[in-house]
């Protein structure tokens, strides 16, 4: 009766391969999606704090529209919804050109770049009014403030919430299973088909995104430290814990 | 480092408190809470879906009412309620190895990788893969997906089977039929591969009926069976007993006929060589 544990399966047969190219597809789909983000989102976060009122609505439409609905909703939107809307020769095209991962892509991009800019819009909010308006009056335009000033201290600031963001995101390209991206967790669901070992496929799955994860803040960490500018953000770190 | 340690010790009473749990049989977990927790699917006309009036039925979940629950209330000697628990392929031999149901009722195929980790029922349906496709397609059977777009449904044995015979084949394996017909019907994918009485099932539920075909001879066969915990022989011996009073008395043929029966959700008779097989599954008392 009780659940014969079998951990040999995970390196016997393909179950290597299959966590291999699982992986390498989460962090394919992980990249694009991450690099199509922080655009998005640092567009967006900028326009929402920006001293003009069409770009702050846009921003806003654009927040609220794709972070208030579930991501899966999203996965299904641009793999189901947007291909009939194209005409029928692209369609073809896209469709034999692997849509499902352009499709997760998009999701997964749109939706965290969404999310992305309200933690930029913490950072600029949290930069005190003086700042701009000293670098106004130094003679730069708002853009220019924005370009030289403002992002780059708000970038260093929001690097810990954009972290946990990140991770986010690398956890969430697992829905993209659901439009048969065979990305990690697929796989280990693969494994299971194959072996009816679901606990142990499960445990491999969790331990590689385990070992993504914390990867990842190691190396944010080090960017902080890296990016830190010596007098005006400090604390938080070592000696003032 | 006290908190830590605190911690791993209430996790440690935790666990052991719920090992004794672990350790009773299926019929004595069953006769404690005077129900049986079964795992079904939502969307597998006719073995377990929920129809039009919102109501969660099918072949499977019948013969789990009318055949096995009598055969273990009789068994412990008091009534026993059906509960039921949503199970996909990829969910259901977790959901049985947590304890979170006991019996998985549905269209899970008997395999002997999948006897490695839990017990089946005696086979209680038969059929094999084949192909749903759009009137009119190329495809005609296994020897035509070559370099084609194949959807299949994630965590079935069809999947496999593919991969295997067909490696040119372009799987897109969905975790639920819905979906897979859905990107059959946009075009996203070329076929459907599932066993042919669901491809069937999904056919009948279709818009346009007439717009769908299965083709291709069985590729693979499916034997369905009822999956619980492996080694509670007593639990299995419960559940079998009433699949063969119900195949003895006649009633699973009256509960087939309701489903698959000329006006049954499916219409899908039972040959003879399948009646036989059935009849021969059923050992004397």
């Amino acid at each position: 009766m009780k659940y014969q544990f079998n951990w040999s399966v995970l390196w016997s047969g393909q179950s290597g391969q299959w966590l291999l190219s699982g992986l390498i597809l989460t962090l394919e789909l992980s990249v694009l999606a991450w690099l199509m983000a922080v655009v998005l989102g640092t567009v967006a976060g900028a326009f929402r704090t920006a001293p003009w009122k069409p770009l702050r609505a846009v921003a806003t439409f654009y927040v609220e529209f794709f972070r208030n609905v579930p991501l899966l909703v999203w996965m299904f939107f641009w793999y189901f919804g947007v291909p009939p809307l194209l005409p029928r020769a692209l369609q073809d095209w896209v469709f034999a050109h692997s849509l499902e991962f352009w499709a997760a892509v998009c999701a997964l991009g749109v939706y965290s770049g969404a999310r992305f800019s309200e933690v930029l819009r913490s950072g600029i909010q949290s930069i005190p009014r003086t700042l701009i308006e000293a670098s106004v009056a130094s003679g730069l335009t708002v853009a220019q403030a924005y370009r030289h000033v403002i992002l780059p201290i708000a970038l260093r600031l929001i690097i810990p919430p954009a972290t946990s963001e990140s991770l986010n995101l690398l956890k969430n390209s697992s829905v993209a299973l659901t439009i048969s991206v065979a990305e990690l967790t697929f796989q280990t669901r693969q494994i299971e088909t194959y072996t009816a070992k679901a606990i142990e496929a499960l445990t491999a799955g969790t331990l590689v995104y385990l070992v993504l994860c914390v990867t990842i803040a190691s190396i944010m960490g080090w960017v902080e430290r890296r990016t830190a500018i010596p007098g005006l953000i400090t604390g938080g770190r070592g000696e003032s814990r | 480092m006290k908190k830590l340690m605190s911690l791993l010790f209430a996790a440690v009473v935790l666990v052991a408190g719920v090992a004794p749990a672990l350790a009773e049989t299926t019929l004595e977990k069953i006769s404690r809470t005077g129900e049986l927790t079964i795992g079904a699917r939502t969307g597998s006309p006719p073995f377990a879906y929920v129809d039009a009036k919102n109501e969660w039925v099918g072949f499977s979940i019948d013969l789990v009412e009318q055949l096995v629950i009598p055969s273990i209330s009789k068994k412990i000697g008091k009534p026993v309620k059906l509960v039921k628990k949503e199970s996909t392929p990829p969910t259901r031999i977790p959901l049985l190895s947590s304890n979170a149901v006991d019996l998985i009722a549905g269209t899970m195929t008997d395999t002997r990788t999948r006897r490695d980790s839990v017990d089946f029922s005696i086979t209680f349906f038969v059929t094999g893969a084949q192909f749903l496709v759009k009137k009119g397609s190329p495809i005609k059977g296994i020897g035509d997906i070559g370099g084609k777009r194949i959807a299949a449904q994630q965590g079935s044995t069809n999947a496999k089977i593919i991969r295997e015979r067909v490696p040119t084949g372009q799987l897109r394996e969905f975790p639920d039929q819905p979906a897979a017909f859905q990107a059959l019907v946009q075009g996203q994918v070329d076929a459907f591969t599932n066993d042919g009485i669901q491809l069937a099932g999904l056919k009948v539920k279709a818009q346009n009926p007439a717009d769908w075909e299965i083709v291709g001879d069985f590729y693979s066969y499916e034997p369905y069976g009822m999956a619980m915990r492996k080694g509670d022989a007593d639990f299995r011996n419960a559940v079998n007993n009433g699949l063969f009073e119900g195949i003895e008395s006649g009633k699973f043929f009256e509960l087939y006929d309701k489903w698959f029966g000329p006006k049954g959700e499916l219409p899908y008779p039972m040959s003879a060589a399948v009646r036989s097989f059935m009849l021969y599954q059923v050992v004397p008392k």
